[in-house]
């Protein structure tokens, strides 16, 4: 197991390193500059003064020396400064990742509290009102886009109730009660949408599962339905589901950009989107690599995770 | 099968471009029928009975009580040398002043009412040749009680140093180079020698971005990329971005007694729908509304909802042309796509019926009234045959290919680049090939000036006075003549408008430059919206201004706001 983590790790180096060329890649090759966008909407500035500050900033570089030099900070865990802010990355990263990851966080319980066990219920009433109920409903969830769910919700919500989430982040240390009240509502809208996929997968494993050899003596031996779907079926129907949860959680930390658009949440997903429109190449490049790294790791977890479900498997 | 087979026309597959038409089409109908929602023409009825101004409330004002608006925009940075972007200006003249300022919503008597009053500045004058402007600055004003400037007072070198430093570097050069030089004969005067005489430069100087900064700041961070200090009646506590802003009551402001609201709260909300949510739920105190139909959706769930029913003096968009190349440099060219794009349809369309036709410099500089479509002359005018003559006149009867490339600055903006293209093929047989960029790409392109074919080009937001509108924008070497207008006759007039200190001298000239610019198509303007403000009933002393928006650059105005509850 030991060998099996360093050299899944030490896999990761190519990958993280291949992503960071692609990223500082396709970020020089983008139309736009950094400069310009800094100068405003109507703002105009002279070539000696955008050469001067380029210079400053070390854009005048070759390509070359600005990814060794990218780099660099990226392993001593440096990021340096946003072009555009001039804040430190790391401060910005401080502020933007415990947002993602309690948005991610509460929209992953939500959707599992919702998805395993309408699945389950799904799967032991094959084919009854209660599994087409739950079917429609994990359709509905994978094809309802979350802008328009998210834009929906919060209309109603001001015209039928005179509420919305309050508007202005703070943070579950300063204010819990505010802070929940904040995010219950996208995270219920993620959580919903997570929900459809893992709901439909459960599904269909756990009515695979109930169909295998162990199963049928489970039931011959008269155990509870109760017992039998839960204790026998359900942990081996998991490895899959656990799969998909993984990949979900690793879209969730990068992909939460609409939802944190419409409930002004200060997220990774505005910080990256904004940084991109921007052309605020360290961010960028900071940004992704961290999601890729923590990708990587989680896809290491999640094959972790199997052992523990399925005791039969081996890591070599 | 040849397409004129009628078995296959009536048979033949619907395309995509179609069925999204009839499904748009059939969905909006189904819609309106549901929900009853009046036409267009309704709607733009029922916008003409909002009022175009908010008188200033006769009662006395009241202190205290909080202010909140959730923002579309967010400042990137705080450092008024750098940028000019709106997202800074929505509260930094609110934490800074200028040597002189417009009239606020309760000292105008109405919306075109620019009248220059002193900020900073008591009085000011100019010698005979308006070359030398000197400005006699309130005694006692003190910048705000924050390390390191700890309320100390403001003099005339603070502004010397703040001005020096804006000609230096940043966006604001090209009106800061205009100085020759400055000297400061005791601690509250400030002469300022330019280099070649402008009556128009005060106006310069009361622009909402020309804000004086301390110099403390600037030396010790080496930016003003941190902090924002001024002698504005508001400090600024706290700017979280992507967040909030957070401005305080300075109780130490120069105007005794004001501000009168304790605290304004910017709350950066990107999304339009959240804005509206947040203005419904009494999150937010005033918003901004493009059109007559949001309006009225506001309206049913906020039946005392305040609104000011905004109208633009100009209009900051148009077909920007690469004018000093061929074809368009040919004036037949111009003017023929000119007459070719059916404005007063965009107007009704895209507009809902509440927008106006297009034109640069506001027209309160030289008219009473806003010009109708037939008043600003015959190349304006929709009239496709003369344009195909002129076409052919020109040597392009069969038309020619060509690119425009734009940002979509708000949504409506995309239709209006769709309806010139489909009018120019058809009216014209110009075929334009569109490219929609993202803002950085567009913004960098454009103003670099370099490009060929056409574009859907700007002029800058926020700029109020005429010299700005005028030679800054217009006069062939300046750094903001974004159209690329390259025309001896206007270098003159604008020129010689900045030498001409006589009102109604001044209205004559500027009406002769707008006359030119339509004549020689020297930037052809599209409609634009005209928008409205909506204010909880509670706000007082709130009213826009004409060219400056309470959301915006007009935001200075709230100093005198006040909150009836």
């Amino acid at each position: 197991m030991q060998k099996y983590v360093i050299r899944r790790l030490l896999l990761a180096v190519p990958v993280l390193l291949l992503s960071s060329l692609i990223v500082f890649g396709l970020m020089r090759v983008m139309p736009g500059d950094a400069l310009i966008a800094l100068m405003g909407e109507s703002g105009n500035v002279g070539e000696k003064e955008l050469a001067k500050l380029r210079k400053d900033l070390g854009l005048d570089r070759p390509y070359y020396q600005q990814y060794l030099l990218w780099l660099w900070q990226m392993v001593s865990l440096r990021p340096g400064d946003s072009i555009f802010t001039n804040e430190p990355i790391a401060v910005s990263l401080r502020k933007a990742i415990p947002v993602t990851l309690e948005l991610a966080a509460l929209a992953m319980i939500i959707g599992l509290v919702i998805a395993v066990p309408v699945g389950v219920l799904s799967a032991t009433r094959q084919d009854k009102a209660s599994d087409y109920a739950g079917r429609v409903v994990a359709v509905a969830g994978l094809s309802i886009p979350d802008f328009w769910l998210a834009t929906l919700v919060i209309t109603f919500a001001a015209i039928w109730v005179h509420w919305i989430p309050p508007i202005g982040y703070v943070s579950f240390w300063d204010s819990p009660w505010r802070n929940l009240q904040q995010f219950l509502l996208p995270a219920a809208i993620l959580g919903y949408r997570l929900s459809a996929a893992t709901m439909r997968m459960t599904r269909s494993t756990v009515l695979e599962t109930l169909r295998e050899d162990y199963v049928r003596t489970a039931w011959a031996k008269g155990l509870a339905g109760r017992i039998v779907v839960y204790k026998h079926a359900l942990k081996n129907a998991l490895i899959p589901v656990v799969t998909i949860v993984g990949g979900q959680l690793g879209t969730l930390l990068a992909g939460t950009f609409v939802v944190e658009q419409i409930f002004a949440l200060p997220g990774m997903g505005r910080l990256t989107v904004e940084a991109i429109l921007y052309r605020d190449y360290p961010v960028v490049q900071t940004n992704v690599m961290l999601v890729a790294a923590t990708l990587v790791t989680l896809n290491l977890v999640v094959d972790l995770t199997y052992a523990w479900l399925d005791p039969r498997i081996r890591y070599q | 099968m040849p397409a004129t087979d009628p078995r296959n026309r009536a048979r033949r597959r619907v395309t995509r471009r179609e069925f999204l038409e009839r499904a748009g089409l059939t969905g909006a109908g189904a819609a309106a029928l549901a929900a009853g929602i009046p036409s267009r023409r309704a709607v733009a009825q029922q916008a003409g009975a909002f009022p175009e101004w908010i008188p200033a409330s006769t009662k006395p004002a009241k202190r205290g009580g909080a202010l909140t608006r959730a923002s579309a925009w967010d400042p990137p940075l705080i450092d008024p040398r750098l940028t000019q972007s709106v997202g800074l200006y929505q509260f930094a003249g609110l934490t800074s002043n200028r040597l002189v300022r417009y009239a606020f919503s309760d000292e105008a008597s109405g919306p075109s009412d620019l009248g220059l009053k002193g900020d900073l500045a008591e009085s000011w004058q100019s010698d005979s040749a308006n070359r030398v402007w000197t400005f006699k600055l309130r005694q006692g004003v003190k910048w705000q009680n924050v390390a390191p400037l700890n309320g100390r007072e403001l003099t005339a070198a603070d502004v010397k140093y703040c001005f020096e430093a804006y000609a230096k570097e940043g966006v604001q050069t090209f009106t800061f180079q205009e100085i020759e030089g400055m000297e400061t004969p005791d601690k509250h005067t400030l002469r300022i020698h330019l280099k070649s005489p402008n009556t128009l430069f005060p106006q310069n100087l009361a622009e909402p971005i020309a804000l004086v900064f301390s110099r403390e700041v600037l030396e010790e961070d080496g930016d003003l990329k941190k902090r924002l200090i001024g002698t504005g009646p508001y400090i600024l506590k706290e700017h979280t971005r992507k967040v909030r802003i957070v401005l305080q009551r300075n109780p130490d402001y120069f105007d005794k007694g004001r501000p009168y609201v304790d605290e304004y709260v910017i709350l950066s909300t990107p999304d339009a729908a959240t804005r509206l949510a947040a203005f419904r739920t009494g999150q937010s105190d005033f918003m901004w509304l493009a059109s007559a139909s949001e309006v009225e959706t506001a309206r049913r769930t906020n039946p005392n909802a305040v609104v000011q029913s905004y109208h633009n003096t100009l209009a900051p968009f148009g077909l920007a042309l690469a004018q000093d190349k061929p074809p368009y440099n040919d004036v037949r060219v111009r003017r023929a796509i000119s007459m070719a794009i059916d404005r007063q349809k965009q107007v009704d369309t895209v507009f809902e019926g509440h927008g106006i036709p297009g034109w640069g410099v506001p027209y309160i500089y030289y008219q009473d009234k806003a010009p109708t479509l037939k008043e600003l002359g015959p190349w304006v005018q929709y009239r496709p045959d003369e344009a195909k003559k002129l076409m052919a006149e020109a040597g392009h009867a069969k038309g020619f290919e060509t690119t425009l490339f734009y940002y979509e600055y708000f949504p409506q903006m995309t239709s209006q680049v769709q309806l010139v293209q489909q009018e120019l093929k058809k009216n014209l047989n110009i075929d334009i090939k569109i490219t929609k960029l993202d803002y950085t790409t567009y913004y960098g392109r454009y103003v670099e000036g370099k490009w060929d074919g056409m574009s859907w080009g700007f002029q800058s937001g926020h700029a109020i006075g005429l010299d700005e509108r005028t030679y800054h924008y217009m006069y062939s070497k300046s750094t903001k003549n974004f159209f690329r207008v390259n025309d001896p006759v206007i270098d003159d007039l604008t020129t010689k408008l900045r030498r001409t200190s006589d009102r109604a001298e001044q209205r004559t000239i500027t009406k002769k430059i707008v006359d030119r610019e339509f004549d020689q198509v020297l930037r052809m303007w599209m409609p634009y919206d005209n928008g409205f403000l909506v204010f909880q009933p509670h706000m007082r002393n709130v009213a826009a201004g004409a060219l400056r928006r309470t959301d915006g650059y007009g935001s200075p105005t709230l100093a005198r706001a006040w909150i009836e509850k």
